[in-house]
C-alpha cells in the first residue's frame, strides 16, 4: 500500500505545485512518458486546450458574425474555396473554423467544469456515505443506485426538461449523470482505508472527523480517483455535445460542437464540411484525452496496468 | 440460494419507489402550472380553476399525491399523452419494440465482431492486428455516435446509394400487419417477398451505429480477459497434453475469458438505451428514444414522465435479471456482499 501513498502523491503534484518532490514526479512522468499513445495524447489535448485559450487571438473572426455574402462558402482544398475561410462557412455564413475554436473552449469548460464539480461533490458524498454510520450510507448508496438506473442520457433529458436548455444547465445534468461513479469510488476506497492503523492512529490522536476525512483518508484514495476524473472529462464532452446535438444543451449561437451538428443534417448532400468538422473536432479531442488518461491510469497504479 | 434472490429483489424495491419519487418530482419542478398546460393559459374562472385542480387532485397534500401517482402506476396506469391523447403506457408498448430490435442487432453487431477480434488480438498479443484493434476500438468507444451516423449516411446511403437513410421498411412497398412489432419477424410472417431483406437493410446502418461504443467495449474487454486467461495453468495443461492451439484457445480459454465479457454486455442495457435516444433521432427510426425527444419538443410532460419510468425500470429489470443469473452461475456472487 505504500506504492499508493507515493502514487497518490505524485498524482497531486499534476494539479497542485508539489515540485518540492521531485522524485515521485519525475518517477511518474517517466511512466507516463514510457507510453507513446498517452504522450501524443497529451500532445494533443495541450494543443486544443491552447487553442480554447487563445480563442481571441487565434480565431480570424468572431464565432457569430454571420456574412451574408458567403454563406455555406466552401473550405479552402475544395473547388470555389478561398482562404478568406479556410474551413468554410456554415449554413449561416459563419466562419467554421472560428466556430470550431470557440467550440473547444465550449466543450472544455463543460468537460473540466463537470469533472471539478463531481470530483468536489462526489467525494464529499462518498467520504460522508463510508463515514458517518450507516443511515447516510444507505440514502446516499440508494440515490446514486437510482441515478445509475436511469440512461444517462434519458436523465439528462429529464434534467433539462425541467431546467430548460442552456449551457450551465447541460453542466448540471451531465454532473448528475456521473455523480455516483466519483462517489462509489470514494466509498469504496475509503471503506478500504478506515479499517488502516494510520486511521486509527490519528482518530486516536484526536483528529476531528473533517480532518479525519479530508487529510487523512481522502489523499490516500486519490489515485484512482484522478484517473477516473482524467476519463470523465472525456465522457461529459460526449454527453454534452450529444445533448447540444438534441438541442437541448448549449443554445445558437453558442459555438457548441454538438449543437454545430443539430442542423447539419440539410447539408449531407451539397455541403459535407458542415456535417465532418464538428464530430471530427469531438473525436479527436475525446480520443486525445481518453489516451493520455489511459496513460495516467497505467502509471499511477500499475496495478491497473493493461496487458 | 433462495436467500439471495430474495435480498436482491428486495433491493431493487427501494430504487423502484425512489425512481417513481424521481419523475413525480421532476414533472413538478417543471415551470408552468400544469392545469394552464390542460385547460390553456386564458379566460377560466377561479371555479373552473379550483374544480380542475380537484379534479387533477392537486388540491391534496403532495404525500397524497405521491401517494396516489404510485397507485395509478401499480395499476398500470401512467397517463395519457398530451399530444396524442392515448395512454403513455400503450404508446410505450407499441414503440419499444423497435428500441429492443434496434439495440438487439446492434449488441449482435458488437458481439459478433468484437469477441473474434478482442480473442485473436490476445492471442497475437503486440501484433500488427492487436495495435490496429486497440485503435480502432480506442476510437469507438470515443465515437460522438450523431456525428458517426451522419458520417454513414452521407458516405453509405447518400453518396453510394446502397442503403437506405431513415425508417424500418420502405413503407410504400411494403405493408403488412405488424403482430410481434419487430419488423425483421412481422416482415418473415407476411411472406411479401423481399420485405424481410428490407427490414435488414434498413437495419444495418442504425445497428452499427448503436453497436460502435459496445464494440470498442467487448473487444477491449474480451482482449484483456482473454490475456488473463491464457496465463491460468489449465491453459497450460490443454497444451502440455497435446491438444491442438484451435482447441485450447476456442474451448480452454475463450470459453473461461467470456464471463467478464458477458458482464460487460449486461451492464451496457442502459448506454444502449441512451444511444437509442441518439440513434434512433439521426435514422429516423420509430422507438422509444426518438419519442422522448419529441415529447419533450411537444411540451408532452406526461409522455416524458412516462417514458422515462418505463424505460428506466426496464434497465433496472434487466439488471436485476443479470445480478440474478450471475448469483445462479457464480457462488461467489451469491454469498459474497
Amino acid at each position: 500500500m505504500a506504492a499508493d501513498v507515493t502514487a497518490s502523491e505524485s498524482g497531486d503534484s499534476g494539479a497542485a505545485a508539489v515540485l518540492a518532490q521531485p522524485s515521485p514526479l519525475a518517477a511518474f512522468w517517466s511512466a507516463f512518458g514510457e507510453n507513446k499513445g498517452a504522450a501524443f495524447g497529451l500532445a494533443v489535448f495541450g494543443l486544443v486546450l491552447m487553442l480554447a485559450l487563445a480563442a481571441d487571438l487565434v480565431a480570424p473572426y468572431s464565432p457569430i458574425e454571420q456574412f451574408r455574402d458567403a454563406v455555406r462558402a466552401p473550405p479552402v482544398w475544395e473547388t470555389g474555396g478561398s482562404w478568406r475561410f479556410i474551413l468554410g462557412t456554415d449554413g449561416d455564413g459563419h466562419d467554421m473554423l472560428s466556430r470550431l475554436i470557440y467550440g473547444a473552449r465550449v466543450s472544455l469548460f463543460i468537460g473540466f467544469s463537470v469533472m471539478c464539480v463531481s470530483f468536489v461533490i462526489g467525494a464529499a458524498l462518498g467520504l460522508a456515505a463510508a463515514m458517518t454510520g450507516p443511515v447516510v450510507d444507505t440514502a446516499v448508496t440508494r440515490l446514486m443506485d437510482l441515478i445509475m438506473a436511469v440512461p444517462s442520457l434519458v436523465l439528462a433529458i429529464l434534467v433539462v426538461a425541467v431546467l430548460g436548455p442552456s449551457l450551465t444547465n447541460t453542466i448540471v445534468a451531465v454532473t448528475i449523470v456521473y455523480l455516483p461513479r466519483y462517489v462509489r469510488l470514494v466509498r469504496a476506497s475509503a471503506l478500504g482505508e478506515l479499517n488502516k492503523d494510520y486511521v486509527t492512529a490519528a482518530k486516536v490522536a484526536g483528529v476531528g472527523p473533517f480532518r479525519l476525512a479530508w487529510s487523512t483518508v481522502l489523499p490516500n484514495c486519490l489515485a484512482p480517483l484522478i484517473v477516473m476524473a482524467a476519463l470523465g472529462v472525456s465522457d461529459a464532452i460526449l454527453e454534452a455535445a450529444g445533448l447540444g446535438f438534441l438541442g437541448l444543451g448549449a443554445q445558437p449561437p453558442t459555438p457548441e460542437w454538438g449543437s454545430m451538428l443539430a442542423d447539419s443534417r440539410e447539408f449531407i448532400r451539397s455541403d459535407p464540411w458542415i456535417v465532418t468538422l464538428p464530430g471530427l473536432a469531438i473525436l479527436i479531442t475525446v480520443v486525445a484525452i481518453n489516451l493520455a488518461g489511459d496513460g495516467l491510469r497505467d502509471a499511477l497504479d500499475p496495478k491497473m496496468r493493461r496487458g | 440460494m433462495l436467500a439471495y434472490f430474495l435480498r436482491r429483489l428486495a433491493l431493487t424495491i427501494p430504487t423502484f419507489l425512489a425512481l417513481m419519487f424521481l419523475t413525480f418530482i421532476a414533472i413538478r419542478l417543471v415551470p408552468g402550472d400544469p392545469v394552464e398546460v390542460r385547460v390553456g393559459e386564458h379566460g377560466i374562472s377561479p371555479e373552473r380553476l379550483a374544480f380542475f385542480r380537484h379534479e387533477l387532485g392537486l388540491d391534496l397534500p403532495v404525500w397524497r399525491q405521491f401517494l396516489d401517482y404510485v397507485w395509478r402506476l401499480l395499476h398500470g396506469d401512467f397517463g395519457v399523452s398530451l399530444a396524442t391523447q392515448q395512454k403513455v403506457l400503450t404508446e410505450f408498448l407499441t414503440l419499444f419494440p423497435a428500441t429492443l430490435e434496434l439495440s438487439f442487432f446492434a449488441m449482435a453487431f458488437a458481439v459478433i465482431v468484437g469477441v473474434p477480434a478482442g480473442a485473436i488480438a490476445a492471442v497475437k498479443r503486440g501484433s500488427v492486428f492487436d495495435q490496429a484493434l486497440m485503435t480502432v476500438s480506442l476510437f469507438g468507444y470515443s465515437m460522438p455516435i450523431f456525428w458517426w451516423g451522419l458520417l454513414l449516411i452521407m458516405f453509405v446511403s447518400v453518396r453510394l446509394g446502397l442503403l437506405p437513410v431513415s425508417g424500418r421498411i420502405d413503407l410504400i412497398t411494403y405493408y403488412f400487419d405488424q403482430p410481434t412489432g419487430f419488423m425483421t419477424v412481422d416482415a418473415l410472417l407476411s411472406d411479401q417477398p423481399g420485405a424481410f431483406l428490407d427490414a435488414l437493410r434498413h437495419l444495418v446502418l442504425p445497428a452499427i451505429v448503436l453497436g460502435t461504443v459496445p464494440l470498442g467495449v467487448v473487444a477491449r474487454m474480451t482482449r484483456s480477459s482473454m490475456l488473463e486467461v491464457l496465463g491460468e495453468d489449465y491453459v497450460r495443461t490443454a497444451r502440455a497434453k497435446g491438444l491442438s492451439p484451435g482447441r485450447v484457445i476456442g474451448v480452454h480459454a475463450l470459453r473461461n475469458a467470456l464471463l467478464p465479457v458477458v458482464t460487460v454486455i449486461g451492464l451496457s442495457v442502459s448506454g444502449l438505451m441512451a444511444g437509442a435516444v441518439l440513434t434512433e433521432t439521426i435514422f429516423s427510426w420509430p422507438g422509444v428514444g426518438k419519442w422522448l425527444i419529441e415529447s419533450i419538443g411537444r411540451r408532452d410532460y406526461p409522455a416524458l414522465q412516462g417514458g422515462v419510468l418505463l424505460v428506466s425500470a426496464v434497465v433496472i429489470l434487466v439488471n436485476l435479471v443479470v445480478d440474478l443469473v450471475y448469483g445462479a452461475v457464480d457462488p461467489r456472487i451469491r454469498h459474497g456482499r
